[in-house]
């Protein structure tokens, strides 16, 4: 009786656990099958717009085709316009003169604007002025500075001046200087917000210490107080503030000692470009 | 009578001395830009912006109201205040009565006024749940209201961005309709003065 019963327990259990076994397989079953269900549906579903799509960019070469096939342009253009999408990269244009406004028409337009009390045209003009005149001290400045510095040439296309003409943003010069394996970037800024950045930097908050490696100190350059510092990924940089407003800044990469990097600073007048911003 | 006369004067005067820099600057920069002095023509037409801004200021306090609701203009404290362009001008008006008061507060040409107005224009900053912040419109432009408690007085501040001008109107005890108060502010006509 007792052997009965034991084969029957056991009987049980394993009934149970193919059961189980079972119940997990059919639910892994149905799980796959609606799964493929679920896919067969997205594809045909993607493949109807993929379908459509190309049905449109196909009409869209006939045209170019059979419609035009001198000005592959303009057909290209429609078919943009008309899909709202696949917007044509531009390929022609030569871009935006660069004519800084005229000082003296503005100038003459203020003074116009100003007596028939048009205070906010009068300011417009006057900053139009300014920015041209703000352009004209950039580009003698630029022209003042050496064609090659530590016998790296100058990238002529990469000169900049920009100016907002609202007078607290000033103005900023940029010249680069580059070869194979060197790269020396001079910054001018010039506004009223760096009186402010000029006393930080001469102020002693850039401090010196020894012990550890040393980031940045301070230096001298033509009787000019700088700052010169020194970061691994970027190179060397030296700062020197000019006057009330302006900041000289010189970006060394790939220069092999402290020295070589002061020495390519030297090469600047910095007393003709104190002189061209009217610092004193 | 006499008073009101000499400050009439005053202010004519005030202003022809103004109108008599900015000409001398004009021909300054002129001059300094012939002879290829430029860092000297700048500085005078540096000069010229912050004339124009203390001028557009003074012309711009001309056609505010005299009264605001039931509160009257303390001309004697309007101020007009220049920088050089980084906070632009900002001109000044206080609105007084008993127990009420109300500061207009005018800043034009200022470049930092455009990030005010990105800011206004983001939905959930412009609005709030508790019905403390609301946009609404003044003179047919979106403004920015919102109620708070100084103190135990009830304060509206109102914020009205115009391009690179803002006007920002303070109340203090003011308890009736605050739009309606604030309409009473020459919005358009200020833009078309200042902008």
């Amino acid at each position: 009786m007792k052997k009965a019963l034991i084969c029957f327990g056991v009987l049980f259990i394993y009934q149970s656990s193919a059961n189980a076994q079972f119940l997990k397989k059919l639910q892994e079953k149905a799980a796959n099958a609606a799964e493929k269900v679920i896919d067969k549906k997205i594809e045909q579903k993607t493949d109807k717009l993929i379908g459509a799509g190309e049905g449109n960019s196909n009409n869209t070469n006939s045209s170019e085709i059979t419609g035009n096939n001198g000005n592959n342009n303009s057909v290209n253009r429609t078919g943009a316009g008309a899909g709202g999408r696949n917007r044509m990269s531009n390929t022609e244009g030569g871009g935006l003169i660069t004519t800084p406004p005229d000082v003296k028409e503005n100038l003459n337009s203020a003074e116009s604007a100003f007596k028939g009390s048009n205070y906010g045209a009068a300011r417009y003009a006057v900053q139009q002025a300014i920015l041209g005149v703000e352009m004209e001290i950039g580009n003698k400045i630029l022209k003042s500075l050496p064609e090659s510095v530590a016998g790296i040439a100058k990238q002529a296309d990469q000169d900049e001046v920009s100016s907002s003409g609202w007078g607290w943003a000033g103005l900023n010069i940029n010249r680069t200087y580059q070869n194979d394996k060197k790269q020396f970037v001079f910054i001018i800024a010039n506004n009223s917000m760096l009186s402010a950045v000029n006393q930080f930097l001469v102020g002693g908050a850039y401090g010196q210490s020894t012990g550890g490696q040393q980031k940045w100190k301070q230096i001298m350059v033509k009787g000019n107080k700088a700052i010169i510092e020194y970061d691994a990924d970027s190179g060397y940089k030296v700062s020197i503030p000019l006057g009330q407003s302006s900041l000289l800044a010189f970006e060394g990469v790939n220069f092999a000692s402290e020295q070589d990097m002061i020495a390519a600073v030297n090469e600047f007048n910095i007393e003709e470009i104190r002189k061209t911003l009217g610092e004193k | 009578m006499k008073r009101i006369i000499l400050i009439l004067i005053g202010l004519v005067s005030i202003c022809s001395v103004n109108a008599q820099d900015f000409n001398a600057n004009v021909q300054k920069a002129r001059q300094s830009y012939s002879s290829g002095d430029l860092e000297n023509s700048r500085f005078a037409m540096q000069q010229m912006l912050l004339e124009l801004d203390i001028m557009g200021g003074k012309e711009t306090l001309k056609i505010l109201p005299g009264t605001l609701g039931n509160l009257e203009a303390k001309i004697a404290e309007d101020q007009v205040s220049a920088g050089s362009g980084f906070a632009g001008a900002v001109i000044h008006r206080t609105y007084q009565s008993a127990d009420k008061s109300a500061t207009l507060e005018i800043i034009s040409n200022s470049p930092l006024i455009g990030s005010v107005n990105a800011i206004l224009s983001i939905p959930f900053i412009g609005t709030g749940s508790n019905g403390d912040r609301t946009v609404v419109k003044i003179d047919g432009y979106k403004a920015l209201i919102q109620k708070g408690s100084d103190n135990e007085k009830l304060t509206y501040d109102i914020q009205i961005p115009l391009g690179s001008t803002l006007i920002t109107l303070k109340t203090e005890n003011y308890s009736d309709d605050i739009v309606k108060l604030a309409n009473s502010i020459p919005v358009a006509q200020i833009a078309q003065k200042l902008n």
